[in-house]
């Protein structure tokens, strides 16, 4: 007798993972609101469009950058960068049952030093990060060369996570991210293995 | 340059706003995602192993049954995902007798299972059931990716139970310059990994590849979500994916840690130095006819790790079929369904 296999409730899908990216989008997009606010008034058939695009650049720039060091100041915005460190912290986060593992103690050895290595993931991750405003701001500057204009804030939104996977991906297949991604997570497992895990 | 006014940019938030509240709920609506469609029967079982028999679609099947031996990372629902993705419907149209081993989800129990269990005890007895069942002396074997390597283990070790062997998408040179899986473990101290957490957690393991493609994969993937809200049918086919993607048993310990150094860090099999319970892996044995078929765009399984194989086994009658397109693609994109299976079942039913 063939027996059909059993229907799956569709619970792979956290609703969380899309309301999250949808809120870290709506952010994307109020940031560069005020942007394109600038951006047009200063626009005229004489001005310096490539200066123009730097001025406001950096004004993107600076306040994208914020939102990297100081995730807590716009929680939406920094999601935009640190999705890798999100994902890893959930993950090192549920690795070790509860059970088997006591509270963290801040002033172990062992998790300093995932501390201190966490720190320099993040900074590699930013580094690769503000590399893809730059990279962005390379490509629309040759846009504007060949008169070629971003038609909507999705076709910006989808260029600068081009941009992102470009330069992540370049910093991914660096010797220094295999050597540090290797060192975070024994690092993480001397926690564990001495009882000093995460909270 | 940029183009849209700060009031055309708020009319786009607006909307999409608007769509992702009307979205939402249909999400909810959908009820159960089906994943893996065709009628099977279990034929045999060890332990957490299930050994199912797809139901043929031809009166009179190919008398040599096609083993399936899929990875142990993600669930083998992959080949059956839907009607029209099946890679597996296609070798059932095309007259072969189909049969896969679905390894469950191993817990706290199997820690202590190794390679030699997967390759000599589990892939041996589902190779002895349908040589039996079959009345044959050897069957024919699909590996698919990393459950390749394990097939190409078990046809160097038995040669003669292995009629022909197929090898999809399946890593054998560990250390190509552009393999990132490879790349990422080579610091990991494995041992430390596996003491302290006994079986591999398959959410570390899904870490590990959402991280290749982060911007992609875990932010922009849900933000075009919201352009299929009002296709249920698209929205069910985004979601059996998710599905899979987040369905990621663990791993057994011993055997991870045995695949972990030997084949990603030492990269033993091309050497001839992986060691299987007591015996050696030596890939000139798998001379039995051999073809390998690989993903040209594959960014999991370099095509170049795959192809190695020519080089390294001992088969006369080796043939090799590229995929234009990538490790996912490969059994569910409409291409792959035109593809594939055609030209998996027509060198079979050649041989």
């Amino acid at each position: 007798m063939a027996e059909r296999p059993d229907p799956s409730d569709p619970s792979g899908f956290s609703i969380e993972l899309l309301l999250n990216q949808a809120r870290t989008y709506l952010a994307f997009g109020e940031q560069l609101q005020p942007f394109s606010e600038r951006f047009h008034e200063t626009l005229n058939p004489e001005g310096d469009w490539g200066e123009t695009v730097r001025l406001h650049f950096d004004q993107l720039k600076t306040a994208l950058t914020k939102a990297a060091d100081d995730p807590g100041g716009h929680p939406e915005l920094a999601r935009l960068w640190n999705v890798t460190l999100d994902t890893w912290q959930q993950v090192a986060a549920t690795l070790v049952p509860a059970t088997l593992a006591p509270p963290a103690d801040p002033q172990s050895i062992a998790w300093q030093t995932y501390q201190q290595i966490q720190g320099q993931y993040l900074n590699l991750l930013r580094q690769a990060a503000k590399d893809a405003l730059d990279l962005l701001e390379q490509r629309l500057g040759e846009r504007a060369t060949t008169g070629a204009t971003v038609e909507s804030l999705r076709e910006l939104y989808n260029l600068w996570v081009e941009c992102n996977e470009d330069t992540y991906g370049r910093m991914l297949r660096s010797p220094a991210y295999g050597e540090l991604n290797g060192r975070l997570l024994n690092a993480l497992l001397s926690c564990y293995s001495r009882g000093d895990t995460p909270a | 340059m940029i183009g849209p006014t700060p009031a055309q940019i708020a009319e786009e938030l607006r909307h999409f706003q608007a769509r992702l509240a009307e979205g939402a709920h249909t999400l909810r609506g959908l009820g159960p995602i089906e994943a893996g469609v065709l009628p099977r029967e279990p034929i045999y079982r060890e332990d957490k192993l299930i050994l199912y028999r797809y139901q043929p679609r031809v009166a009179e099947p190919h008398p040599v049954p096609l083993l399936i031996v899929y990875a142990l990372v993600n669930r083998p629902y992959m080949m059956d995902l839907q009607e029209d993705r099946s890679l597996i419907r296609g070798l059932l149209d095309a007259g072969l007798d189909v049969y896969l081993i679905d390894w469950g989800y191993p817990d706290t129990g199997d820690r202590a299972l190794s390679l030699a269990d997967y390759v000599t005890r589990y892939i041996g007895h589902c190779v002895d059931q349908l040589c039996e069942r079959h009345q044959q002396a050897a069957i024919n074997l699909l590996g698919v990716c990393q459950g390749g390597a394990l097939s190409l283990c078990f046809a160097a070790l038995h040669p003669d139970k292995i009629r022909n062997l197929v090898t999809m998408v399946t890593p054998v040179d560990f250390h190509t310059p552009d393999n990132v899986l490879t790349h990422l473990i080579r610091h990991v101290d494995v041992d430390l990994l596996v003491d302290t957490l006994g079986n591999l957690p398959g959410q570390l393991l899904n870490f590990t590849f959402l991280s290749l493609s982060p911007f992609r994969l875990t932010g922009q993937k849900y933000v075009d979500l919201v352009d299929i809200f009002d296709d249920a049918q698209a929205l069910q086919n985004f979601l059996r994916m998710e599905k899979w993607i987040f369905d990621s048993p663990d791993q057994a310990g011993e055997a991870f840690r045995q695949f972990a150094k030997d084949f990603f860090q030492q990269n033993k099999l091309i050497k001839g130095e992986v060691v299987i319970g007591d015996q050696r892996v030596d890939l000139r044995k798998v001379a039995m006819p051999v073809l390998n078929v690989y993903a040209s765009q594959d960014h999991l399984v370099p095509p170049d790790a795959s192809r190695a194989l020519a080089t390294h086994c001992g088969s006369r009658d080796y043939a090799e079929f590229s995929f234009r397109g990538g490790h996912i693609g490969i059994y569910v994109s409409a291409r792959a369904q035109r593809e594939v299976p055609p030209a998996i079942s027509a060198w079979l039913l050649a041989r």
